[in-house]
Order: structure tokens, then sequence, then C-alpha cells
């Protein structure tokens, strides 16, 4: 008998999101936004990691300091005071955080915005509005690699 | 038990007679018509079916199992899909009312209406407008994002009216998803409260890469119809009592 025939692959799903949210262990993420209504979808949406807000790039920095132990960092573009380009570029300078992955998450979706952003070091970039799957899988396979 | 010549053996001490010979031929013709009676049977009859491979059956039923469980599994799929979309949806419904009504503060309503536009909508282009206590055909532009010249209408700190969506919005409290002819409003949401239409908040132009307004995207619009006027007045009332309670406690403190 030709048993190749028989042999069985699941076929893959087109959105992962509960299953990454399960199987990703717990990690301390950094949430660098303006926007009240973000941080409070990323806490529904990441409520079995530690989440550690900022609100502007100054205070992303601070939050950093106080938090070296930080896993991933997600961060907005525009921002009062220190806008998410800055900050990243700072983060990029620091020995200390260099490897810290970093996933922009903006409105701004041109595609200079996306490489200029990637070439800064960010390792993703996710366009709001954004769907909970979408950037759990991306978060996922951030950190895993 | 026959002689050498072939004939049957006559039984021994009786004789035989003509009616004998005959009795034995007519037997002979019987038992040679029965003989080929007996192979035609033979040839009209089927042989018996071969007895059937048990293994071969056994990998028939599985491949008829695995094609049910295959079939099984991609209707899950496309339910798991429909089951995480919804879920989505419905945490964009949750975090937006949670927001709305999170505060009391009328500065940081209007501002997460806006985050709602912007951030869960795409809207590049957005603006609030709410009824003018005093004038009722007039109505503040209490919030706008992304305008330009060519949103002229919107520009000024008041609307009076001339965009056909958004005017139809405000006259009937109906929401609007598909813009009418003339208008480049994409989506006009009424505010209501206890059936009194105190505002619209219109949507003139999503992000490049938002496409279009999707079906979770209009449930978000229905729950803004619902409760962004609830939380916009609330706010205004509560912080209007607030100024008059301060005003009193400052009385209270020139008496005293």
């Amino acid at each position: 008998m030709d048993t190749m025939r028989y042999e069985y692959s699941r076929p893959q799903k087109q959105k992962l999101g509960r299953e990454d949210e399960k199987t990703m262990e717990p990690k301390k993420i950094l949430v660098v936004d303006d926007s009240k209504l973000i941080h409070k979808m990323f806490e529904v949406m990441l409520r079995s990691n530690t989440l550690v807000h900022a609100e502007d790039g100054q205070e992303g920095l601070q939050r950093l300091v106080e938090n070296a132990d930080v896993d991933l960092i997600l961060l907005d573009i525009n921002m009062p005071r220190m806008n998410g380009l800055e900050f990243l570029d700072a983060v990029k300078r620091n020995n200390a955080f260099v490897q810290i992955p970093v996933v922009i998450v903006s409105t701004e979706g041109k595609e200079e915005d996306t490489e200029r952003a990637l070439q800064a070091g960010a390792a993703a970039y996710i366009k709001k509005p954004f769907e909970s799957e979408s950037i759990l899988s991306v978060i996922s396979k951030v950190l895993a690699s | 038990m026959r002689d050498g010549s072939g004939a049957p053996e006559r039984p021994a001490g009786r004789e035989s007679t003509p009616e004998l010979t005959r009795v034995v031929d007519e037997l002979e013709g019987t038992l040679a018509e029965a003989g080929r009676l007996l192979k035609a049977l033979q040839a009209a009859v089927p042989p018996p079916p071969p007895k059937e491979d048990p293994a071969a059956e056994q990998v028939a039923r599985l491949q008829r199992d695995l094609d049910t469980a295959e079939l099984d599994l991609s209707e899950f799929s496309t339910r798991l899909i429909e089951t995480e979309n919804q879920r989505s949806r419905l945490m964009n419904l949750y975090v937006a009312t949670y927001q709305l009504h999170a505060t009391l503060d009328l500065e940081e309503v209007t501002s997460t209406i806006a985050e709602i536009s912007r951030e869960l909508l795409g809207a590049q282009k957005y603006v609030l407008l709410l009824r003018n206590e005093s004038e009722d055909q007039v109505c503040e532009v209490s919030l706008a994002g992304g305008l330009d010249e060519r949103d002229h209408l919107f520009l000024g700190r008041t609307y009076t009216g001339g965009e056909p969506t958004v005017d139809g919005t405000l006259a009937d409290g109906v929401l609007r998803v598909d813009p009418e002819a003339g208008s480049n409003v994409l989506a006009a949401v009424p505010l209501t409260v206890q059936g009194a239409i105190v505002g619209a908040l219109a949507i003139l132009k999503l992000f490049d890469h938002k496409p279009a307004l999707t079906a979770g995207d209009r449930d978000l619009l229905d729950l803004l119809a619902a409760h962004a006027a609830s939380a916009l007045l609330a706010a205004r009332i509560y912080s209007a009592t607030d100024r008059k309670l301060k005003t009193l406690e400052n009385l209270v403190k020139l008496v005293r």
C-alpha cells in the first residue's frame, strides 16, 4: 500500500489569533501611544502579558529605563513631545535597548513611512486600524525570531 | 459391469429381450441428455465472485472517513475565522464603549470620539457637529480632523447646512453609510439622546490603506450613534454642575 497517499497535513489557517495568544509565553510589553483607546485595546488583547504604558516617546524612554527587561515595544509614530521615529532612533542608539524588538503600529500607511521605520530598525510595521488576529500573529512571530 | 464389446452386461440367469434392450437404450439417451443439460446449466450460472480483499475494503472505508474529516475541517476553519472576526469586532465595540463612558470630562469624551474615528474606523477626515442649544438650525463644529479647503463647509466654528448627507441625518436621525448624490461624506452618524437629535459625526475620508467601511465598521457607527451622544451629554451636565458647585462654594466662602 502507498502510505504517502494517506499522509494527512492540516490545512493552514488563514488567520492566527487566539492560538498565538495561548501559545505565547507571558511577556513584558511597552506600549508607546498617545491614544488611550489603543492602550485599552492592547490591555484587552494582550491581557495575559504585563503591559507598561507611555503616552509619548519621552515617557517611553523613561519607562524603558525603569523596565529594562521589556521584551517588546509597540510604538505609534505621531505623538506629542517625541514622536515614534525619534524614540526608535534613541532606542537603537542605546546598547542596553538595541536588542528589544520594536513593532510600529501607526495610521501612517504610506510606503515611504513603512520603509523609513524598517530602515530605522523596526521589526515590523502594522497599519491602523488593525485586526487583533493580525497583530497577535505579528507579535508572536517577532518574539519567536 | 460391461463386457469387451462395450454393451451393458446382462444380469446372470436372465435372458436379453428386445424390450430390455429398448429400455436400456432409452436410459442411456436420458443419461446423455442429462449430461448436456448439466453442462448448459453450468455455462449459464455465473461463477461465484472472488473473495474480497479485507485490506482494500478497509482502505476504501478509511478514504471515505478522511474525505468526510477534511470537509468537516474546512467548515470548522471557516467558522473559526468567522468567530475570530466576530471576536475582533466585539473587542472594538467593547473598548469603544468602555472609553466613551470612562470619563465625565467633556474634552476626553470628544477626544475618544476622535480616536474611535481615526484609530478604529480609519477615518482621515472627520467632523463632529453638535446642535447649538439656542439656534436649532446651527451646529457647532465640536471636533474636526484632517480637514482641508475642500471641506470649507466644516472649516468654521459653526455649520449651517449645505452637505446633503449630513443635513439628511441631522433632519431624520438616520445613520447614512452610502453617500447621497453630490455628497462627499462617506458616513453620517446621528447623535441622539432620548429621541432628540443633538448632532452628527461625519466621516469624510478614510486613510488610503483603508479601502472601505466594513460590516464591523457599521456596528461601530451604530454604537457611536447610541453612546457618543449620551456620553457627551453626561459630560456636559457634569461640567455645568461642577461649575455651579464651584461658584456656590466660592459664594459660601465669601459669605463666611
